[in-house]
C-alpha cells in the first residue's frame, strides 16, 4: 500500500466511524465527569448583574422563543435566570414567541417547582391563594407571613414560595408576536386577557403593578432563530425596554454587534453561555448545585477536541498526499 | 405512569432519528414524519384554542363584536389559492399584511439595525485615558468594517490600493467571522446532541443525575 493510499483513505473515511466516534465522546464524559472549571464573561456577566440588582418592586419577561429542537441550549438559560429571579423575588412573566415555545414555558416552570429538583421552588396556583387577595394580601412578605402562619409549611428542600399571579405569570402563545410585544407597550393585558390557565390576568398582583412593558425592567428572550431580534425592534427601540439575548450557539456571533452597540444588555450563547449563568448562581449563593448546562460542558469540551484533532489529521491528510494539487479526489470525495 | 411511557416513547423516537447516521430507514422515516405532522397538528390546535375560537368566533357569536366578521372573512381569503379560478382573491389578505408589517416594521427597524449600528460603528479612535486594547479594538473594528465594505462594492474593479488591498482585508475579516460563526455551530449542534444523551441517560436509563 502506498503513502498516497494512506492519505486517500484517512480522507474517505466513513462518516460512521466519525458519528461513533462523536457518541462514545460524548457519553463517557457523563459517566466520569471531569469537571472541568469554566470561567465567566462580561456577555453572561451584564445578563447576571442586570437581574441581580433588580427586587420585588422590579418585573422582568422571560420570552420561550424556542422550539424543542433547540431545547438543550435555551432552556437551561431559561431556567437558570428564573430560578435567579425567583430567588430575588422579581416577579416573572412568560411568554412564548413560537406555538411549541409554550410547552418549553411549561416544562421550564414544572423543573423549577419540581421536589426534584434541588433548591426547587414551592408553587402556589393562583385559586389556591384567592382568599388571601380577596382579603387584600398581595405583598409578597406578608403573603408568605399569612400562608404559613396558616399551617402551610415549606418543605424540607425547597427554596421558597412563588405565588402564581403574584411571583409568576405564563402568558403563553400568540400568533405574530411581534405585534403582540409591540400591543403589549401600551397595555399587557390587551394582548393576554387571560393567562395559560385562563385566569383573568386583571386581577393579578403582578400585573396591576405592572401594566404594560414600560413597567417592565427587562426582557430576557431565549431564541433558537431570528425572533429574538423583534425584542429589539418593537420593545427596545420603542420604549427603551433593556433587552438581553439567550440564544443558540449557531446564532450567537450574529448578534455580539448588539451588546457593542448597547442594544441589549448581554448575551448567553449556546450552551456555554447557559453554564456560565448557572457558575455564576453557585458562585453568589443563590443555587447549591449547578444545572445540567455545566454538566454538558466536559462533554462539549471532549468533543471540540475530538473535532479539532479530526480536522488536524483531515488536513495532514489533505496536504500529505498532495492533493492541494490535484482538482478533484478520487472515490466518494 | 404516564410520564414512563412518555419517556419511553420520547427514547424510542430519539434512537429512531439517530439510526439514521448509520442509513436511512422505515424507522427513520416514521420518526421524521411523526414529527412533522404531531408538530403542525399541535400548532393548528393552538392556534384555534388561543385565537381563531377566543379572539374571533366567541366575540362574533356573542353578538358584541360584529366588526371582526371583516378581518374574519379577510383572513378566509387565503383559501381561495386551493381554487385557481379566484386564487387572486388572496393577494388581498397577503397586500394587507404587508402593507400594515412594513408600515409598523420599517421606521423602527431601520433605527434597531441600520441607525444604532452606524452609531456603535462612529466611535473615536483614540481619546486621553482610554486604554491600549480599546484604541486596538475600535481600530479593528473600524478598518474591519470599512474592509469588508469594500470587498461587497462591485462598481469598480477591486485592484490597487484602495479597493485591490481593501477586498484582500476585507475577506479576511469575513473569514475570520465565518470562522467565529463555524466555531458556534459546532459547539451548537455539540449542544443538541448532549441534551439528547442527558434525556437518554438521565430521564430513561437514570444512569446520570
Amino acid at each position: 500500500m502506498s503513502a498516497v493510499n494512506i492519505w486517500e483513505k484517512m480522507l474517505n473515511v466513513d462518516r460512521r466511524w466519525i458519528f461513533l466516534g462523536i457518541g462514545i465522546v460524548s457519553i463517557v464524559p457523563f459517566l466520569i465527569g471531569f469537571g472541568m472549571p469554566i470561567t465567566t464573561t462580561i456577555e453572561v456577566e451584564g445578563i447576571f448583574d442586570y437581574v441581580d440588582e433588580l427586587g420585588p418592586d422590579d418585573a422582568i419577561f422571560i420570552g420561550f422563543d424556542f422550539a424543542p429542537g433547540t431545547q438543550a441550549e435555551n432552556m437551561p438559560m431559561a431556567v437558570a435566570v428564573m430560578r435567579h429571579a425567583f430567588h430575588n423575588r422579581i416577579p416573572v412573566f412568560m411568554t412564548a414567541y413560537v406555538p411549541l415555545g409554550k410547552g418549553m414555558a411549561v416544562a421550564a416552570l414544572d423543573y423549577v417547582t419540581n421536589p426534584k429538583t434541588d433548591g426547587y421552588y414551592e408553587r402556589v396556583l393562583f385559586e389556591d391563594w384567592a382568599d388571601y387577595r380577596e382579603a387584600g394580601i398581595t405583598n409578597k412578605e406578608e403573603l408568605t407571613a399569612a400562608w404559613e402562619s396558616d399551617g402551610n409549611v415549606l418543605s424540607e428542600g425547597a427554596a421558597g414560595w412563588v405565588f402564581e399571579g403574584r411571583d409568576y405569570v405564563l402568558l403563553g402563545y400568540l400568533p405574530l408576536f411581534h405585534l403582540v410585544i409591540l400591543g403589549m407597550t401600551g397595555s399587557i393585558e390587551t394582548q393576554f386577557p387571560v393567562d395559560y390557565h385562563n385566569n383573568p390576568i386583571g386581577g393579578m398582583p403582578i400585573l396591576m403593578e405592572h401594566k404594560s412593558l414600560r413597567e417592565v425592567d427587562l426582557a430576557l428572550t431565549t431564541s433558537g432563530s431570528a425572533a429574538c431580534t423583534a425584542w429589539i425592534t418593537y420593545a427596545r427601540e420603542k420604549i427603551g425596554l433593556p433587552i438581553a439575548f439567550g440564544v443558540t450557539g449557531v446564532m450567537a456571533t450574529d448578534y455580539f454587534p448588539y451588546i457593542q452597540s448597547g442594544q441589549i444588555v448581554g448575551q448567553m450563547g449556546g450552551l456555554r453561555g447557559a453554564a456560565e449563568y448557572e457558575v455564576l448562581l453557585k458562585e453568589n449563593g443563590i443555587t447549591r448545585t449547578t444545572g445540567k448546562a455545566f454538566r454538558g460542558m466536559d462533554v462539549q469540551s471532549a468533543a471540540h477536541i475530538f473535532i479539532i484533532l479530526l480536522i488536524i489529521m483531515g488536513n495532514i491528510a489533505f496536504f500529505a498526499g498532495g492533493f492541494h494539487k490535484k482538482t478533484r479526489l478520487k472515490g466518494r470525495r | 405512569m404516564y410520564d414512563t411511557i412518555g419517556i419511553w416513547v420520547g427514547a424510542f423516537f430519539t434512537l429512531a432519528i439517530y439510526s439514521f447516521l448509520y442509513k436511512e430507514n422505515p424507522v427513520y422515516r416514521l420518526a421524521e414524519h411523526l414529527v412533522v405532522g404531531i408538530s403542525l397538528g399541535y400548532t393548528m390546535v393552538l392556534i384555534y384554542n388561543s385565537v381563531i375560537l377566543p379572539k374571533l368566533l366567541e366575540p362574533i357569536f356573542a353578538g358584541n363584536h360584529l366588526i371582526l366578521i371583516i378581518p374574519g372573512l379577510l383572513g378566509l381569503l387565503y383559501i381561495t389559492r386551493f381554487i385557481p379560478s379566484i386564487a387572486w382573491l388572496s393577494r388581498y389578505p397577503i397586500a394587507f399584511i404587508m402593507g400594515t408589517a412594513m408600515g409598523v416594521a420599517f421606521p423602527l427597524t431601520m433605527k434597531a439595525y441600520v441607525l444604532r449600528q452606524l452609531e456603535a460603528a462612529m466611535v473615536p479612535l483614540y481619546s486621553s485615558g482610554m486604554p491600549w486594547y480599546e484604541v486596538f479594538g475600535n481600530i479593528v473594528m473600524i478598518f474591519g468594517t470599512l474592509a469588508a465594505l469594500i470587498y461587497f462594492f462591485f462598481s469598480k474593479p477591486h485592484k490597487g490600493l484602495f479597493f485591490g488591498t481593501g477586498s484582500k482585508i476585507g475577506i479576511w475579516v469575513i473569514m475570520l467571522g465565518f470562522g467565529a460563526t463555524f466555531g458556534f455551530t459546532v459547539m451548537g449542534r455539540i449542544s443538541l446532541l448532549i441534551g439528547r444523551i442527558q434525556y437518554l441517560l438521565g430521564d430513561w436509563l437514570h444512569l446520570i443525575e
